[in-house]
């Protein structure tokens, strides 16, 4: 047998190399993605996260000390005539959150409960034209699992993919694996809202279905995940074709995603 | 360059990339570091060694941002087999052609991963995402990859790592 040049064996070493790439991931297209390799490749990069922002959140934090230092006295004065009006509002508050329970009971309505959540920091973002992640600085420690729900005050930001002792990884809801069962707000329209990088589409939408750009979508708490009515985004477009049965909604998240500091995880 | 420091460079490149880029973040685009860094290396060492650090910097670019694992890793290898096929030419680290040699990679990258998309998961909008996150990026990385190339040269630090590295043919 013939031995082969170094130069061909090298260029056989690549071509195979990429081929078993290609393969990778036309199995992945097929069956989903692969996420085995992803707890420990998270586990080393969330440790030197750690150690490498440290000191620069630690310079930053130090700094806006010293900034808020030179107007406190001001602003002390302020809240503490502030918080003399609110103890007076609190005070007529809980009298009608008293009398709210006295008619709730009377009325035999379930009480609503609202849902166990954890406050977490974003200490990372990953962004590419594959896929949209966040990293968070809570999680397996802090009680937050795959799959719970992550929202801010503006509204639903994603649910939790993978969780390490420390950290947790968000997919957002832009994110092209996300899915969401949604309501138009106006009208009750059911829908299932996947996320395509900038923005979000409305599957499955009826053409006859009345959809107008300003709608707002809240989450229907069909998939058992999100509570109901949070808000989820806003209708910005509406697409109707004949030969097609159904329409194509285009809608904008309600959260901000690329200043997004602060998520709540619901663990519950 | 010798396997510990390409291990050192892949560890610190996620959080470097996903944390402390942050600040650099103009309307949510950021320079994407691993891509200059790759460019810088098959420059260097040359096709073989730029191919191979491309596949391992995907593939955990891949991993660490919950994508398909491999694309990145095919469109990573393949940007490091061009920059050492490239790195033979280039007499110049400082010139500002490399800068838009880097800005084209990553613009060629990032269609190449939105065709995919649109191929395989439906209806990604294309022209959008070209418009506003693909081009801009590819522009932001070119600049990012020139303030290195700059850095590193000023400091003779390429000189240093190139008579260390011997550039590797396929």
């Amino acid at each position: 047998m013939t031995r082969l040049p170094a130069q061909r064996k090298k260029l056989f070493f690549f071509l195979s190399l990429f081929v078993l790439l290609f393969w990778l991931v036309t199995v992945q297209v097929r069956h989903g993605r692969f996420t085995f390799m992803e707890k420990p490749v998270l586990a080393v990069a969330g440790l030197f996260e750690r150690v490498i922002t440290w000191p620069f959140k630690t310079t930053v934090s130090v700094g806006k000390q010293y900034v808020f230092f030179v107007g406190a006295q001001r602003e002390n004065r302020q809240l503490r005539d502030e918080n003399d009006r609110l103890l007076l509002e609190n005070a007529v508050m809980n009298e009608i959150l008293l009398e709210n329970e006295r008619l709730r009971d009377a009325l035999e309505f379930k009480r609503l409960h609202p849902p166990a959540s954890i406050m977490t920091q974003v200490i990372g973002k990953e962004s590419s034209p594959a896929s949209s992640t966040i990293t968070i600085n809570k999680g397996s420690r802090d009680g937050i699992s795959a799959g719970m729900a992550v929202i801010s005050a503006e509204g639903v930001v994603g649910r939790i993919q993978t969780v390490l002792p420390g950290t947790a990884k968000i997919m957002l809801l832009i994110d092209p694996g996300s899915t969401l069962a949604v309501r138009v707000q106006r009208n009750r329209e059911d829908g299932l809202l996947e996320g395509k990088l900038r923005h979000c589409a409305l599957k499955y939408v009826s053409y006859y279905a009345d959809i107008q750009e300003g709608d707002l979508l809240v989450t229907s708490g069909l998939d058992g995940v999100f509570p109901k009515g949070l808000a989820v985004g806003t209708v910005v477009k509406v697409t109707k074709h004949e030969a097609n049965a159904f329409q194509t909604v285009v809608a904008k998240p309600a959260v901000t995603l690329s200043r997004l500091e602060e998520a709540l995880v619901l663990t519950q | 360059m010798r396997p510990r420091v390409y291990f050192i460079v892949l560890l610190l490149l996620i959080p470097l990339q996903a944390s402390l880029f942050n600040p650099l973040s103009l309307a949510g685009i950021k320079p994407d570091l691993g891509l200059a860094l790759l460019f810088i290396i098959g420059l260097i060492a040359g096709p073989a060694e730029g191919a191979l650090a491309g596949i391992a910097m995907g593939l955990l670019q891949d991993i660490g941002s919950a994508s398909v694992i491999g694309l990145t890793g095919i469109t990573r290898g393949l940007v490091g087999l061009s920059a050492g096929l490239l790195g033979r030419r280039v007499l110049d680290f400082r010139s500002p052609s490399n800068s838009i040699f880097l800005a084209v990679f990553s613009l060629l990258e990032g269609v190449f991963i939105a065709v995919f998309m649109q191929v395989f998961y439906g209806s990604v909008p294309f022209f959008g995402l070209l418009a506003g996150r693909i081009l801009p990026q590819a522009f932001y990385t070119g600049l990012l990859g020139f303030a290195i190339l700059q850095l590193m040269s000023r400091r003779n630090f390429i000189a240093a790592l190139q008579r260390r590295t011997p550039h590797k043919e396929l």
